[in-house]
């Protein structure tokens, strides 16, 4: 999940720490704008082999660093239950 | 067109002052390349360098009244100074010139203020009253010609380009962070800002007078889009759009030397240069920039256009080198950051244009404001129906907007719902249609370290002027960038002064007010406004070539932060070397140590749109604090010149 981390401080030039914590909404703080939101989505979908629904990406889930690992771990989670 | 400074109420001994104010306007000579001319009194002086476009013999400034009460110091022209000169000359006013600049001299003498609402042109202008001690200045509704001022000890100064203040003994600037995080947050200076403590611009649209009384601003001319009734039909409409085209190109096509024109391979341009041919009965002479990469390049349009009228067409090719060696002189030209590099080829064209013997040249700015021809409109359209919608119109009307979206996969236009959901209600009060654009923007302001909100100053303007409430989310949209791109970038960094830097006098038919007024009352009369500038085109279409009329916007764009990771200028220490960075304590040194490292070193490609925006943005700070703050490394474009012949020297000195 650090990953997560490390991808969004080099795609985004940020660093998260008490002035910028991880539950800051990316695109409100100008940080992630379209161009950064699909490249965004891509690395998920590549790293962790899981595919976004339409639904889930216009859903206000995508927005924060927490919000994505939330939603990274619980597509995980899902997909280890459901048989491959 | 000309460049005007002065300087009044100052402890400079009188004995300096003609040497003061031939320094400051030694600094925007080549505003004014055919000739210096002042007048000096005991604690005061001002003066203008010349452009000689309309009678070229007479004009020269400054210009007095008979009694000598009045002094007059013009930049700029207006158009309908025959007409304003019949008018005067009913009213029993004798002329002594055929100048325009005669011209607004006896229409503030006659009608005083009132006079400024009847100007159509692009001005600035001093006027002195030495009877009332009262030093007026005032500029033109769209803030096409430019004005600064700035106190200094117990001295008020005015110039037409800030650099004349470097010429003022014991003035020093100073970058003001509050506003350079504003400018990088709406991408341009506000109309009063500069980027620069103590200095301010006066606003499009105002006249201030300065007194014993004080400092006092007014607006004469407020932005409005009236909703007037619209035409009976379409064609009417066309006709109209035609008519009024017509009547402002030969208003602008008023002067005593040739006028050329800029094509850039868009509608707009087109239109300008096919009226220019045939209203004037000959083709004109056209200017053009291309570059090697195809996806800036809009050559084979500029030349289908260039080869349909038979115009003696001369195109610029700009190379990532041309654009890296140039950067520093067309910053200095500038004056304010700038958001992208699309100045620079602009500063070489005029270059080229000026070689050729051409000093006056016609645009298409203004057309993209006037009749909606931004993406920015379409989206505020969108996003103010978003949530009204259901999922289908969404993806259809995305569709419509960005054509290209065929070309990616269902996940790219659900990464575009999702941001229109983030973006489909207000945040900020009153700048709903740039709260998308101004994201980028909010990235820029993060060079700014403790910076504050960005945005406080643009929303502090935005509720000064309550009349807002009345506009459709499409006008305030309009009229957002009335106020920000279009004067704060688009007329001034790549508009007059890239035109100025070389003694090209820039002209915009669009910029009417008539124009202006008559797209009010057509825009989303016919059409639901998501195929930009529709019936402009029409209005046209059978006199241009078709690839012309449909070719869809295509935003005027220069080779960004990949020329200058490609040549790799000295001047990039500016932005690499800790010692340098250090001399900006404003800045947020590890995000902006960061955004250069990755902007140079990674394949252009991965450089995102705002990371190309921020970059030039570090690099115009960087090199104005050189050349404007701690003055070592003043580019070398102006000193190389020798000043305008001196052709008009009047002493007041000791007079009453």
């Amino acid at each position: 999940m650090d990953k997560i981390r490390a991808f969004i401080e080099d795609q985004f030039l940020v660093e998260f720490d008490e002035s910028f914590p991880e539950d800051i909404n990316l695109f409100k703080e100008g940080v992630m704008d379209s161009f950064g939101y699909v490249q965004l989505c891509r690395f998920l979908e590549k790293e962790f082999a899981i595919t976004f629904t339409e639904a889930e990406m216009t859903g206000n889930v995508l927005v924060s660093l927490t919000q994505i690992r939330e939603t990274v771990e619980r597509k995980l989670a899902r997909s280890g239950e459901e048989p491959a | 067109m000309c460049g005007i400074a002065g300087l009044i109420d100052t402890t400079l001994p009188s004995q300096a002052l003609p040497d003061t104010l031939l320094d400051m306007l030694g600094t925007i000579a080549h505003r004014g390349p055919d000739g210096l001319g002042y007048v000096v009194g005991d604690d005061w002086a001002m003066g203008a360098a010349r452009l000689a476009v309309i009678d070229i013999e007479s004009g020269t400034q400054p210009l007095g009244d008979p009694s000598g009460r009045f002094w007059l110091c013009y930049n700029g022209e207006i158009y309908n100074y025959r007409e304003l000169r019949a008018d005067l000359e009913a009213q029993g006013v004798v002329f002594r010139t055929h100048c325009d600049t005669e011209v607004v001299l006896a229409a503030w003498m006659t009608w005083g203020e009132e006079c400024l609402p009847r100007f159509n042109g692009g001005f600035a202008f001093a006027l002195l009253d030495r009877r009332e001690r009262r030093l007026v200045l005032a500029r033109d509704r769209f803030g096409k010609r430019p004005l600064f001022y700035a106190r200094h000890g117990s001295a008020f100064m005015f110039a037409s380009e800030m650099k004349a203040f470097l010429a003022v003994p014991g003035f020093a600037f100073e970058q003001d962070p509050a506003q350079l995080a504003s400018i990088l947050g709406q991408w341009t200076p506000l109309p009063d800002q500069t980027g620069f403590r103590a200095i301010q611009a006066l606003p499009m649209g105002e006249w201030l007078s300065f007194d014993k009384g004080g400092l006092e601003r007014h607006t004469y001319a407020r932005l409005a889009f009236p909703d007037g009734p619209a035409p009976a039909s379409e064609d009417e409409a066309k006709e109209l759009i035609r008519q009024h085209l017509e009547a402002s190109v030969a208003l602008r096509l008023r002067s005593d030397v040739e006028v050329g024109v800029y094509l850039s391979g868009g509608i707009d341009s087109a239109i300008v240069a096919l009226l220019t041919r045939d209203i004037s009965g000959r083709p004109p002479a056209t200017f053009s920039v291309a570059f090697d990469d195809a996806a800036l390049d809009e050559s084979a349009e500029q030349q289908v256009m260039a080869a349909h009228l038979g115009t003696r067409h001369d195109t610029l090719r700009v190379s990532h080198e041309d654009i890296a060696a140039a950067c520093p002189d067309a910053i200095y030209h500038a004056e304010v950051p700038a958001f992208r590099s699309a100045f620079i080829p602009m500063f070489l064209l005029s270059r080229r244009t000026q070689e050729c013997g051409i000093k006056v040249i016609l645009s298409g700015e203004g057309a993209d404001e006037a009749f909606l021809g931004y993406d920015l409109f379409k989206e505020t359209l969108l996003r103010c129906q978003w949530n009204d919608i259901d999922d289908d119109t969404r993806r259809r009307r995305l569709a419509r907007l960005y054509p290209h979206l065929d070309h990616y996969g269902p996940q790219d236009i659900a990464a575009l719902t999702g941001l229109y959901q983030q973006f489909s209600r207000e945040q900020m009060p009153g700048l709903f249609s740039h709260e998308l654009k101004f994201q980028n923007g909010r990235f820029s302001a993060r060079l700014i370290k403790d910076a504050g909100d960005p945005f406080a100053a643009i929303s502090a303007l935005v509720a000064e002027h309550g009349e807002m409430a009345a506009m459709s989310a499409v006008q305030r949209a309009q009229w957002l960038e009335y106020k920000t791109l279009l004067p704060g970038y688009l007329l001034s960094t790549q508009g007059d002064r890239a035109a100025l830097s070389h003694g090209i006098e820039n002209r915009c038919p669009f910029l009417d007010q008539a124009v202006v007024d008559l797209a009010s009352t057509i825009n989303l009369r016919f059409d639901d406004g998501f195929e930009e500038k529709r019936l402009l085109r029409q209005a046209f279409a059978g006199r241009l070539p078709e690839s012309i009329v449909n070719k869809r916007k295509f935003p005027y764009r220069a080779p960004d932060a990949a020329a200058f990771a490609e040549t790799r200028p000295v001047y990039l220490e500016l932005v690499q070397s800790e010692s340098e960075l250090a001399k900006l304590p404003f800045l947020d040194v590890n995000f902006a140590r960061r955004l250069t490292a990755k902007v140079l070193t990674r394949p252009a490609a991965e450089i995102s749109t705002k990371e190309n925006q921020t970059f030039l943005f570090l690099l115009s700070i960087a090199l104005l604090h050189r050349q404007f703050v701690s003055r070592d490394g003043v580019a070398g474009h102006e000193t190389q010149r020798a000043l305008p012949p001196l052709v008009r020297a009047v002493d007041l000195r000791g007079v009453v």
